[in-house]
């Protein structure tokens, strides 16, 4: 039997060559990860990053899971948001971004996030533990899309809700012609800043071949969230989606 | 080390059965799957792929307890 394809950018490749893959390209932007997200989003991904918090409805005491979390910028941010009786865990398949995560959360004085390395398609945790889960900029590189949907929802308590933060399809044709124009100087940059041009190609098809607002809210409602919507940011360059369980 | 409040929240990502934590050996043990996951600088290693195979001394040690 042959597995599935998926798009890895715009090749197509099994499952697991994505995952090896995606692993290569964060193994080697990790350290320059933020400076790099500062200058392709032009500072806004602090914004947004803001808005997955704000959208997942917390409370003093909430117990978050913030996924594919790398650095852990949403889980600082989380943390803040729940207080000292909250709880904050933070998973990713990348060992690089999660050493890295986990240092910088140390610096900052959140000491007890906890960090797990683990893969959003097989969590390694208890059904109905958190009442949120969050996910920014993460998804698009999951190879089994559905499945980590699944599992995010096992995980979550019901009524619990799911927050995704990603890169859409713009809106508006104006928008539209300017981005897709601005993100190929990605690649160039990276090739100066952060010493390597190939992640950020990969970076840049996986945005042209991630699904649009409509088919991702789609994808959360077959795999049983309720109350799906989602919100265009940016004029669609990003959307935050979000579904209770 | 790690926290009680971490270790009440995982389980084995394949069996989504309960873990053993073996302090001795720093690692996190799935009877079910008979699979051993390191701990490495506090930061548990919950993929299947990058899991030991428990051996079958191991296993029974697990069956005693």
């Amino acid at each position: 039997m042959t597995e599935p394809k998926v798009f890895f950018g715009r090749e197509e490749v099994s499952a697991s060559e994505k995952t090896a893959r995606v692993h290569t390209v964060f193994d080697s932007v990790a350290s320059r990860y933020d400076v790099m997200n500062d200058f392709m989003s032009l500072g806004t991904h602090r914004v947004l990053k803001r808005m997955v918090v704000e959208s997942a409805a917390l409370r003093q005491g909430s117990a978050v899971l913030d996924a594919a979390g790398g650095t852990g910028d949403i889980a600082r941010l989380v943390h803040q948001a729940v207080g000292p009786s909250g709880s904050v865990t933070c998973f990713d398949i990348n060992n690089s971004m999660l050493q890295e995560g986990r240092n910088r959360s140390i610096d900052a004085g959140c000491m007890d996030i906890d960090f797990v390395l683990a893969d959003a398609q097989q969590l390694p945790f208890h059904d109905t533990q958190f009442d949120a889960v969050t996910i920014g900029f993460g998804l698009r590189n999951v190879a089994d899309q559905l499945r980590a949907l699944s599992e995010f929802r096992r995980v979550l308590r019901p009524g619990g809700r799911l927050v995704v933060l990603d890169f859409s399809k713009p809106i508006n044709p104006g928008v539209r012609l300017a981005f897709g124009a601005f993100k190929w100087t990605w690649p160039l940059v990276g090739n100066v800043v952060a010493g390597s041009s190939r992640p950020y190609e990969y970076l840049v098809e996986s945005i042209e071949t991630h699904p649009s607002q409509a088919v991702l809210a789609l994808m959360l409602r077959d795999c049983g969230f309720n109350d799906v919507r989602y919100d265009n940011l940016l004029g669609g360059i990003a959307a935050l989606h979000w579904g209770t369980r | 080390m790690l926290e009680k409040k971490l270790l009440d929240i995982l389980v084995c990502p394949e069996t989504k059965g309960p873990l053993v934590y073996k302090t001795a050996l720093n690692e996190l043990w799935s009877p079910e799957a008979g699979l051993a996951y390191a701990v490495k600088d506090d930061i548990p290693v919950l993929i299947a792929a990058d899991a030991r195979s428990l051996s079958e001394d191991e296993l029974k040690e697990l069956n005693k307890s």
